[in-house]
């Protein structure tokens, strides 16, 4: 919605109180602003009315006398008079209200939408009561699951269009339609091809009827059952309001909530759906020490006697930290304090060495969600698959360019979700020409509108180092951007100092500011980031390595190295499930979950919003600040003992953060946090080598369901994971003849893997796109994280 | 001076408590006067005993887990959750039955408020009050306990004390007179048919030309006030 506000009122007249309306405001919108509510089942307010389904009849006078119109479609007029309570409108409610009733089965009580259904609501009050018909109600097959997350009950359906608006008009993903004709119209996917739309889960939410349930929920719970408390989603960094839904302590539901500057109410399935794992029986529910479970004094004991330990003999950079992008902004900063300004060490690093460097990030002028999204204004995408890592984000890009005429430029590796809708694409060889086509791509923007860049790793398997000159090439054209990292709060993580060099509040090591006084100490030199972290590790330098939240093994691009690495420290792993790198560790702590945490987030804009708890952790899982509280108490610093008091200190030594939580009271949509550090002197990025005639470069890309912990042990959403398959240029496949399905070695100098085939002339020639971290194909095997870029010689297995 | 009048009552219906036959009060028993301590007295047809979850005819379960009547306790005794039917081996009719359900009697107050929103003549209440626990797991009665054994019949759990009788008119039926409060269903049948029983016959005042009536047809067939439940 691009509504601009402008001083300029329309006077109109509902139900005989004057309403100042804005120009071209639809009668519904504007009466309802002014407190009266017209009963409504097909208008959604982010999405094109259709007056379907009459049920916003009201008597509209615009000067050529009353007659009952449809309020979802009319604009407001100068003197136009609205009346929503005559006799005629009840009439025609009443009326439109025993159509709808006809075919629609009244099986209230088995249905997951009674007792919070619009029609079902609106039919106590503005129905007739009574129903005249008692001939057999028409009945179809009940239900049919439309996609592995939606189940369809076509009895239930009232036909008003708005799921199928949604798939079309929002999500851009028609599959699903209406079909037949008078009263046999149904909704329906096409045959053989399911409703697989990353969005599927928001025509549930929108539903005003039960035709459309979440199998996740099905019958799990009645609406009265549930409490809710109103949270940010933190599956991937582009921090969706929500609200969460629990009953007996058991998540149940989440729901989008409209936030204006986010989300605008929608979600992504596995935002929606990911909190399944959250009741997962495999959740880590108590301490490991050695793999047995201990008490928690105990391991927090033998965590701690390491840490000293090592510090004692090797010094503090001998401990390192990897993760935290998963933590609230409380418990990184704990953490961060806890690395930095007790243990001494800037060994830290909230990326696993498949984001951007942190100080590029923070140093860059950053862009709103809505300065990307401004109408007529130009972006500019370089970097990963918005749709399939930031997904609402996604949805809000491709609205600028559909409906309000913003250009989409491409730059990258391949096709991807948003490659439909821009203006000019253009793919580079991995390793070849991404710096030559974006100075091309530059040299023709257009500067009269703002320029976004949508910003982050085109490729994992290519040095980030490219980036930094494509960033300093439209930081030349006066470009803001908005950086494309996808962990859930990495970009807090950050704030929070969690990365090499940084500390708290977006400032550089030798620039400490009042973290020095706050903290006594902050680290002498810049310490190493997750590679190098790893590469030290794995040759022993590191001896302690602390893991919070961060699976380097399974989730970092290296699994080689992760693996050496872990093998030589100790390790101490603080997570919500056993991951691959937690079962190499010695010491386990179990942490809370999404759902469990009080705190704060920050997203991909810097917006803070909060987060809050919703049900207790399993067993005796605590949240991830308190234990980082409790590692310092035993080192011998006193942390303060709760998340607002955390979020204070960090205010006290982050700028940005000063006033954010009474910021936030007063602005429940969230508070931006400005400011930049000193941007780094743009790097050369080590030159790949020439690509030889018989390999081929690999594209590492991720896609929304893959083997992340969350997403994995959400029943719903672990089937979803595509699986790994080998993507070529149409020209490669039949070069090397090989055809779609063909099971085809992949083979780098650190390992191999097997992969099916599929041609796609979204991948450039010379290059085979894999997706990383999918449940069963180790893509990582083929990497090493030191490479400029990753050739990989393609074999076909007989 | 004026309350001594009142007392002039209490003391008149205390005095003749022993000369005259005017007791209003009645003992638990059939009483203890006549020695037959051990005998109930018969209750009203529609007194609210412990519940009991019906069944339909082909031995269903009527329950279909909707939680209304969780949704309607005032005690908040009643735990229910839903669950689909495996279609191949259902539960119930339709598509969800009852996977948990749960009454505390140590709260319940036997308003009736639960059989009244109950959609499917699931739930009713027998005459069995007379039922006491040692402990609070004993007191929360789950639904293998609540619903009707393969003869339609109330389970008779050890602690309590079922009498000939106590297990009559439980159903749906007793209640079941004009749900839909509209003169023009006065003598239509409108109740399921039940395991053990059929689809009873109407009450006085009903007429008794109902068509609907079949003993031991397919009861929830006929159901045409609850379209909604079962299919």
């Amino acid at each position: 919605m691009s509504d601009i506000e402008t001083p300029v009122t329309v006077r109109i007249t509902v139900d005989g109180q004057p309403v100042d309306a804005r120009p071209g405001e639809l009668v519904i919108d504007a009466a309802e602003r002014a407190g009266v509510y017209i009963p409504r089942f097909c208008y959604h307010p982010r999405m094109k009315p259709v007056g379907m389904c009459r049920m916003c009849l009201v008597e509209i006078d615009a000067g050529r006398g009353a007659a009952l119109q449809p309020s979802c479609m009319i604009p407001v007029s100068p003197d136009m008079t609205v009346v929503t309570d005559s006799e005629r409108t009840r009439k025609a409610q009443e009326g439109v209200l025993e159509f709808l009733l006809i075919n629609h089965p009244l099986d209230c009580p088995v249905c997951d939408k009674g007792g919070e259904c619009p029609l079902q609501d609106q039919t106590v009050a503005y129905g007739p009561g009574e129903s005249r018909f008692v001939e057999e109600k028409r009945h179809y097959e009940k239900p049919i699951p439309i996609s592995g997350l939606v189940q369809l009950d076509r009895e239930r359906c009232i036909l008003c269009d708005r799921c199928t608006r949604f798939a079309k008009d929002v999500a851009g993903d028609p599959l699903i339609h209406f079909q037949g004709r008078g009263s046999s119209t149904e909704v329906n996917t096409f045959p053989d091809e399911p409703f697989s739309s990353y969005f599927s889960g928001n025509t549930v939410q929108i539903c005003p009827v039960g035709a459309l349930t979440a199998s996740s929920y099905r019958f799990r719970a009645r609406p009265w059952d549930l409490e809710e408390t109103s949270s940010t989603c933190r599956t991937c960094s582009v921090g969706c309001s929500v609200t969460v839904q629990s009953s007996r302590n058991e998540v149940l539901r989440q729901n989008g909530v409209d936030n204006d500057a986010v989300n605008w109410g929608w979600l992504c399935d596995r935002g929606r759906f990911d909190m399944e794992s959250g009741r997962s029986d495999v959740r880590l529910t108590d301490p490991l020490v050695g793999g047995t479970t201990a008490r928690w004094s105990d391991a927090l004991g033998a965590a701690v006697a390491a840490i000293r330990a090592t510090i004692e003999a090797h010094g503090p950079s001998s401990v390192a930290l990897l993760g935290g992008a998963r933590l609230t902004n409380e418990a990184a900063y704990a953490w961060a304090r806890l690395a930095k300004g007790v243990i001494g060490t800037d060994d830290v690093d909230c990326q696993l060495g498949d984001g951007l460097p942190a100080d590029l990030v923070l140093g860059l002028p950053r862009a709103t969600i809505a300065d990307a999204c401004t109408p007529k204004g130009t972006i500019v995408l370089v970097g990963p698959d918005v749709k399939e890592e930031l997904p609402v984000l996604y949805l809000r890009l491709r609205h600028a360019v559909v409906e309000d005429g913003a250009t989409l430029v491409e730059l990258g590796h391949g096709r991807t979700g948003l490659s439909r809708y821009a203006a000019r694409t253009s793919y580079a060889h991995p390793g070849g020409d991404l710096v030559e086509r974006a100075r091309l791509v530059a040299k023709d923007l257009d500067e009269s509108g703002p320029i976004t860049v949508v910003f982050g790793r085109t490729s994992l398997a290519e040095d980030p180092a490219v980036l930094a000159e494509v960033a300093a090439i439209f930081l030349a054209k006066g470009a803001r951007f908005l950086p494309a990292l996808r962990r859930g709060n990495v970009f807090g993580a950050l704030d929070a100092g969690l990365a090499p060099g940084l500390l708290p509040g977006r400032r550089l090591l030798d620039d400490a500011g009042p973290a020095t006084a706050v903290w006594g100490s902050t680290p002498a030199a810049i310490g190493r980031d997750a590679t190098a972290i790893l590469t030290a590790a794995a040759a022993g330098e590191v001896k302690v390595l602390l893991l919070v939240g961060a699976d380097p093994v399974a989730d970092g691009p290296d699994r080689a190295l992760a693996e050496t690495a872990l093998e030589r420290a100790t390790v101490i792993a603080v997570d919500t499930f056993l991951t691959e790198s937690g079962t190499r560790a010695d010491v386990v702590l179990p942490a809370a979950g999404p759902s469990e945490v009080d705190g704060t987030v920050t997203n991909l804009e810097g917006r803070v919003q909060r987060v809050n708890r919703k049900v207790t952790p399993p067993g005796t899982a605590r949240p991830d600040w308190m234990i980082a509280v409790e590692l310092a108490d035993r080192l011998g610093v006193e942390f303060p003992q709760d998340p607002d008091a955390l979020l204070a200190e960090l205010g006290a030594v982050a700028d940005g953060y000063a006033d954010v939580a009474s910021a936030l009271d007063r602005n429940p949509d969230g508070v931006l946090v400005t400011g930049a550090c000193p941007l780094p002197a743009t790097p050369t990025a080590r030159r790949a080598p020439a690509p030889s005639g018989s390999t081929l470069r690999l594209v590492l890309t991720d896609s929304l369901y893959d083997a992340a912990t969350q997403t994995a042990q959400s029943p719903s959403l672990a089937p979803l994971a595509p699986g790994t398959v080998a993507r070529l240029n149409p020209a490669d496949a039949s070069a090397l003849r090989v055809e779609a399905g063909t099971v085809v070695s992949l083979a780098s100098a650190r390992g191999a893997v097997d992969l099916p085939v599929v041609v796609d002339d979204g991948v450039p020639a010379g290059a085979v796109a894999v997706a990383a971290n999918q449940p069963d194909c180790q893509v990582n095997r083929l990497l090493d994280a030191t490479w400029p870029v990753t050739d990989v010689r393609l074999e076909v297995r007989r | 001076m004026g309350y001594l009048e009142g007392f002039a009552i209490t003391w008149r219906k205390f005095a003749r408590g022993f000369v005259g036959d005017d007791i209003v009060t009645t003992e638990y028993s059939a009483g203890t006067r006549s020695g037959r301590h051990d005998e109930k007295r018969p209750k009203p047809e529609r007194f609210h005993g412990r519940h009991v979850l019906n069944r339909y005819e082909d031995g269903m379960e009527k329950c279909i887990g909707c939680e209304l009547c969780a949704g309607v306790c005032p005690a908040r005794c009643i735990y229910v959750r839903g669950r689909d039917n495996d279609p191949a081996d259902p539960t119930s009719p339709g598509e969800r039955y009852g996977y948990v359900y749960e009454i505390n009697y140590l709260r319940c107050i036997h308003c009736d408020l639960c059989v009244e929103a109950c959609p499917t003549e699931a739930i009713t209440e027998s005459k069995l009050f007379e039922f006491s626990f040692t402990s609070r797991e004993d007191a929360i009665y789950t639904k293998d306990e609540l619903v009707v054994g393969d003869d339609g019949r109330p389970k008779r759990l050890p602690w309590e004390d079922w009498r000939v009788g106590d297990d009559e008119f439980t159903s749906g039926w007793v209640r079941a007179t004009a749900p839909q409060g509209s003169a023009a269903y006065e003598n239509r049948v409108a109740w399921s048919g039940e395991l053990g029983y059929g689809v009873r016959a109407p009450e006085a005042g009903q007429a008794s030309e109902s068509a609907t009536v079949v003993p031991g047809s397919h009861g929830h067939g006929h159901d045409h006030a609850h379209d909604g439940g079962h299919h």
